[in-house]
């Protein structure tokens, strides 16, 4: 366990950090969770959740929770997609409980596309790779951990913790654990507020391993909303030796290209407005400039447009200042030799809070010019994203925690330009947020792409910064 | 069977007599329709069928008739034994003469019975048509072949020409054990011959059966066909969380790529068939299509005059004769991504490329990397790839006695050659120097008589009508 260090010079609390880090005598057994987690293939196609859930809660039990402190779920349509929720009891009556937030399942990954099984756990070059190092299971494997350690060391806190492994995060139109113990088990989440992934850290470029550093720590709060469009073009076919003019994957094709050369226009609100103003003082330089600009500058105004153009050169600044919606699946066609008798595309949108999911059809619609082209909002699979507050008493303890372990590493709150199960627990009163500790590089590790990777370091200075912030709020 | 049926929609009619009745009284037309109705009742379909069985059976028929067994060759291969076939051989007197090949696939498209308006496999006449899965396609062809080899022992006859027999399995399957492949393959000597005669030829009617008062209006002579190949076309990238978009993306690289392809058209070529057709059809159809179809056949002249671009225009607003006259390359498939919140790893279409006679599938391959122009997209020609020969000569010795036979069963009726835009087994068997051509004689109607779809059908008279016509050819050219 790492006792709290409330004062003393920055670079020497960081050293003595480390150091207790390197000894910990829990580390063994958290690399363990973590490994066993990530090794359980929870995909949607080929996984299991409901496995994943039970292996947590065996390490929960172990570590003294009783069964009545463990509540394993899961719907009988979808038996592979449960979950599991842990109770630790609080010492206060009055102190409302925390709920600790993760999901459990990961995006699909082929191995035939992947330089690794994406499902074995490589430690190699100072970082973890598979699919999930990152998203979600670090965090997850983390609660786990701080919810063992914390029973199995018997921490007297005052309020009581609560921790919920979902299922379904990835995969819009799934079943979605967090919406279903929102919907359903209201009460046993019931919390004044909710930690989750969203936040974390940025480097330089390199790993801290490499020689690089952090330059950035984020507080997420809020969250674009996620929604995906169906693009259709149809055709009447017929045989592939006698082609006609019109085809529908040609028609596809022209649309998406109209996409691709479309941008939604550039917008701010007070969380983004607060992360460019002050990620902007740390960057520095001409980005830097940018940053304070587009926070200051009018909309309209030269200086604007040109720090934002500066700014769309980096993917997650781009994804914050607008709205984006990109094509992200492709099918069309019944036989290599029959004129395809449909396309149609998955568009998959971000959008800036404030906006609703018809008015970005209408959007893309327009974009798309072609009144043959079809766009259907899919089953929206989320709320409209609802910013919870600035609320001192959750910022003020992660800037305290992140001044001492990342001294020098600003604090900015964001927005998230994805979409995380926050927005369910939003919905039904319950505010998110996404807490840093766990940091990446700037081209986001691969997550949900091809070999998914973090580094070692991230993962173990996370699991003791989270570790701290959890008791911070509880004790 | 290539639906060659419908390109002799863009001739005109031309007044036609009424085509003779049936043939002269013919003691073997009962053998005929008994022969037939075993073939098509005998299911040799991929799935459930069996090429092997009807083989034995087409086999027997020719036995009864005087065949002796060593002229009989069943085959299989050992892998594939239920998609076997056979070859027949009745000697010619000639020493100097090379055999006539007659060449009929048995197997059949799939048929599903829950989806027919009757039993697929039952041979039915109704209404003046045999209904049933390969009553045309190619069971009229193979039934009429076997009847002709088995008249041949049954008169003891003395051709010049020895004649052969293949029949086969696979036609239909593209990617399937393909028995007229493996013949040039490994029994190339067996059926070695001077030409070969197949299906992919044909007549067509004005709408209406002979036998209710409609004409053949057109005959065609298949003389080479395009050959093709599926391409796929690939783009990789990196990927990630869609919610923060990178500026290369594989799906818009595909788009691109598909867009210069749709875009491109391979240039105007003919081979002296296509433009023998284009000839004869345009003098016959007389509009403006067919005016254009002469101006392009005559000596082509500059490309990029503003005359050969309008006649070009005209001929393009018909879709088959804009697919005879260049390669045709088209995407029909796409698939992409792995999940709808993340950024394409990979995005795939396939190209359907219908090869024009003298290109290799190796060379539009290069073709199609060059129109992209971006080294990023992956093209792969998929297996299974097949030969691209040259198309068979428009030979007098194989093409006027056809026309005489058609002017002499339809008065008045153009016998047209034809390169066909699909294809057929001919593409093996020309690769192996056997020029094949598709004889004319067996007619459908412009609704494509539910060949490889539902309720397949032909006019009893077009079999009747064609046996004989097809009996009179191979004498024509064997004796």
């Amino acid at each position: 366990m790492i006792t709290r260090i409330l004062a003393g010079a920055a670079l020497a609390a960081l050293a003595a950090q480390t150091a207790r880090a390197a000894e910990d005598p829990g580390e063994a057994a958290f690399r363990a969770t973590y490994k066993e987690l990530v090794e359980t293939n929870t995909t949607l196609s080929s996984g299991s959740c409901t496995l994943a859930a039970q292996r947590m809660g065996a390490h929960l039990k172990a570590a003294g929770f009783t069964d009545d402190q463990i509540t394993y779920y899961a719907t009988p349509e979808h038996p592979r997609e449960g979950g599991l929720v842990a109770i630790l009891p609080g010492t206060s009556a009055k102190a409302r409980p925390i709920l600790l937030l993760a999901h459990l399942d990961v995006v699909e990954a082929k191995r035939a596309d992947w330089t690794r099984d994406p499902f074995t756990l490589i430690e190699e070059g100072g970082y973890f790779w598979a699919r999930g190092t990152f998203d979600d299971k670090a965090m997850a494997s983390v609660w786990v951990d701080t919810l063992a350690r914390l029973k199995a060391g018997k921490v007297k806190l005052r309020r009581t913790l609560k921790l919920a492994l979902t299922c379904g995060e990835e995969t819009s139109g799934a079943f979605n654990g967090a919406r279903w113990l929102a919907q359903n088990k209201r009460d046993l989440i019931d919390a004044e507020f909710a930690l989750n992934e969203g936040g974390g850290g940025r480097t330089d470029g390199k790993g801290l391993t490499e020689g690089g550093h952090i330059v950035a720590m984020s507080v997420q709060v809020g969250e674009k909303a996620a929604q995906d469009y169906r693009v259709e073009a149809r055709n009447p076919g017929g045989h592939s030796s006698i082609p006609i003019k019109d085809n529908a994957i040609y028609e596809l094709s022209d649309a998406l290209i109209h996409l691709r050369d479309y941008e939604f226009p550039a917008e701010l609100n007070d969380t983004t407005r607060a992360f460019f103003a002050k990620g902007g003082a740390v960057f520095g330089g001409p980005v830097g400039q940018a940053m304070q600009t587009v926070a200051t500058a009018k909309p309209d105004s030269d200086a604007f447009k040109a720090a934002v153009a500066l700014l769309d050169h980096d993917r997650s600044f781009h994804s914050t200042l607008r709205t984006t919606c990109v094509a992200t699946m492709l099918d069309g066609g019944h036989a290599t030799n029959a004129l395809p008798q449909r396309a149609g595309a998955i568009v998959n949108c971000r959008i800036f809070p404030g906006h609703s999911f018809e008015e970005v059809r209408t959007t893309l619609q327009t974009v798309f010019a072609d009144p043959r082209i079809t766009v259907t909002t899919t089953e929206p699979d989320h709320p409209i994203a609802k910013a919870p507050p600035m609320d001192p008493q959750v910022i003020r303890p992660i800037e305290t925690l992140t001044a001492r372990y990342f001294p020098g590493v600003p604090l900015v709150p964001t927005m998230s330009t994805g979409a995380t199960d926050g927005i369910y627990l939003e919905a039904t009163g319950i505010p998110t947020y996404g807490v840093p500790g766990i940091w990446a590089n700037p081209d986001l590790n691969g997550i949900h792409g091809l070999n998914e990777h973090l580094e070692v370091a991230s993962l173990l200075k996370g699991r003791a910064f989270l570790y701290d912030l959890v008791q911070a709020y509880a004790r | 069977m290539i639906r060659l049926l419908m390109l002799a929609a863009t001739l005109m009619a031309q007044p036609a007599l009424p085509a003779p009745d049936a043939p002269t009284p013919d003691a073997d037309k009962a053998a005929f329709r008994e022969t037939y109705r075993t073939l098509v009742e005998t299911d040799t379909t991929l799935a459930h069928g069996d090429c092997t069985l009807a083989a034995a059976r087409m086999a027997d028929v020719l036995r009864a008739a005087g065949f002796a067994d060593d002229r009989l060759i069943p085959f299989a291969a050992p892998d594939h034994p239920r998609e076997g076939g056979l070859v027949a051989v009745w000697p010619g007197r000639s020493t100097s003469l090379k055999p006539l090949l007659l060449v009929a696939h048995i197997d059949v498209v799939e048929a599903r019975r829950e989806d027919w308006p009757r039993d697929p496999f039952a041979l039915t006449e109704q209404g003046g048509y045999f209904h049933a899965r390969g009553a045309f396609d190619d069971k009229a062809h193979a039934a009429i072949f076997v009847d002709a080899m088995a008249h041949l022992a049954r008169t003891h006859a003395r051709p010049k020409r020895t004649i052969k027999l293949a029949l086969t399995c696979g036609e239909e399957t593209n990617g399937a054990f393909n028995g007229a492949q493996w013949l040039a393959t490994n029994r190339r000597d067996l059926i070695d011959a001077a030409f070969a005669l197949n299906e992919g030829g044909g007549g067509r009617t004005d709408g209406k059966a002979v036998g209710a008062g409609g004409k053949v209006i057109a005959q065609t002579i298949q003389v080479g066909e395009k050959t093709f190949a599926n391409f796929r076309l690939e783009t990789r990238n990196r990927g990630g969380h869609s919610s923060a978009p990178r500026p290369d993306n594989a799906i818009y690289q595909l788009a691109h790529a598909l867009d210069r392809i749709e875009a491109y058209s391979f240039p105007v070529e003919f081979t002296p068939t296509t433009r023998a057709y284009f000839q004869t059809v345009g003098s016959a159809r007389g509009d403006a299509t067919g005016k254009a179809m002469l101006a392009l056949a005559a000596d082509p002249g500059d490309p990029t005059s503003p005359a050969f671009k309008a006649a070009l225009w005209q001929v393009d607003t018909d879709a088959f004769l804009h697919a005879n006259i260049r390669t045709t390359c088209i995407a029909t498939m796409l698939d992409a991504g792995h999940a709808p919140n993340a950024l394409p790893q990979r995005a795939r279409a396939t190209v359907n490329c219908r090869i024009f006679p003298g290109h290799s599938v190796e060379e539009i391959g290069h073709t199609l990397e060059r129109v992209i122009g971006d080294p990023e997209v992956g093209v792969t020609a998929l297996p299974p790839l097949r030969p691209s020969p040259p198309p068979p000569p428009l030979d007098p010795q194989v093409i006027d006695p056809a026309r005489r036979l058609v002017a002499k069963y339809w008065p008045g009726v153009v016998l047209a050659p034809v390169m066909a835009n699909g294809y057929t087994d001919a593409t093996f068997l020309t690769a192996a120097g056997i020029p094949t051509y598709g004889v004319p004689g067996l007619w459908g109607d412009p609704d494509g008589n539910g060949v490889h779809g539902l309720d397949e059908r032909i006019e009893v008279r077009s079999v009747l009508t064609g046996r004989t016509f097809l009996n009179d050819l191979i004498r024509a050219y064997a004796f």
